[in-house]
């Protein structure tokens, strides 16, 4: 299960991302991520701090958002990931290609 | 606790909805033999990632074939067996994604399997008769 909350910080989106982006849910995932691009938004922040689980599905997503945003010009945070969620991204080298943060405050700036 | 609770068995079909039935088959077995939720949260992603690849790649066919999941508790290890019926595939012998590139040039192909290989202490592959067996293996911790 899979459930994304947006608000907005400091001109941010910020996309609370609540539950586990796997296989099955990888595809909401992505259509939430493309709606807000097709309607402009160009800075992003991916809240992880409810992210219990990602497999490779869902970081295919998380790879196609910072293409978009970087063509873009735009700005990509990730924010609040758990232990074991910043293990997949150490490993996968997830970890250099994005900006983390540790708090909303931080990636926005605020 | 007798031999017989040491080993779990459970027989799926080549079906992406079944990664439900694993996750809660390994919530079952973190409270059966103790274990925790980082370890189980790998175990599940690597399990996701061969049994994904498996049914997307692995059939020619329109038909159900079953997969099938077998986990064994050995003092501290844990091992896993998965086999299938499916075409002939070594995921030990596939080549490593370079983890290195910038998000311009990297692709997300091969990330998969080599989170297997990274996850898991030891992974083996044999094809007996006409299965896929994919043994792994890795030491139960916190």
């Amino acid at each position: 299960m899979m459930n994304l909350n947006f608000t907005e910080v400091n001109n941010y989106k910020v996309v609370q991302i609540e539950g586990r982006i796997d296989t099955i849910t990888a595809p909401d995932f992505e259509s939430g991520i493309m709606n807000l691009m097709s309607d402009g938004v160009t800075k992003m922040i991916f809240d992880c701090t409810k992210l219990d689980y990602v497999s490779s599905s869902g970081l295919r997503v998380f790879l196609m958002a910072q293409k978009n945003i970087s063509t873009n010009k735009g700005m990509l945070k990730v924010c609040c990931l758990q232990p074991s969620i910043k293990e997949i991204f150490d490993i996968s080298g997830f970890s250099q290609i994005f900006t983390i943060e540790d708090s909303i405050e931080y990636a926005s700036g605020s | 606790m007798d031999n017989q609770d040491e080993i779990r068995k459970i027989q799926l079909v080549n079906q992406l909805d079944q990664l439900e039935t694993i996750s809660r088959f390994l919530d079952e077995l973190a409270e059966a033999w103790d274990l925790s939720i980082p370890f189980v949260m790998k175990l599940n992603l690597v399990l996701e990632e061969a049994f994904t690849n498996i049914v997307n790649y692995g059939y020619q066919d329109n038909e159900t074939h079953e997969i099938v999941l077998v986990f064994e508790k050995q003092n501290e290890r844990l091992l896993v067996s998965l086999i299938d019926d499916a075409m002939p595939y070594d995921p030990t012998i596939a080549p490593d994604p370079d983890i290195n590139l910038s998000a311009e040039e990297r692709k997300i192909g091969g990330l998969g399997i080599f989170f297997i290989r990274k996850m898991m202490d030891k992974v083996s592959y044999q094809r007996m008769g006409s299965n896929n067996v994919l043994k792994m293996e890795k030491v139960i911790n916190p």
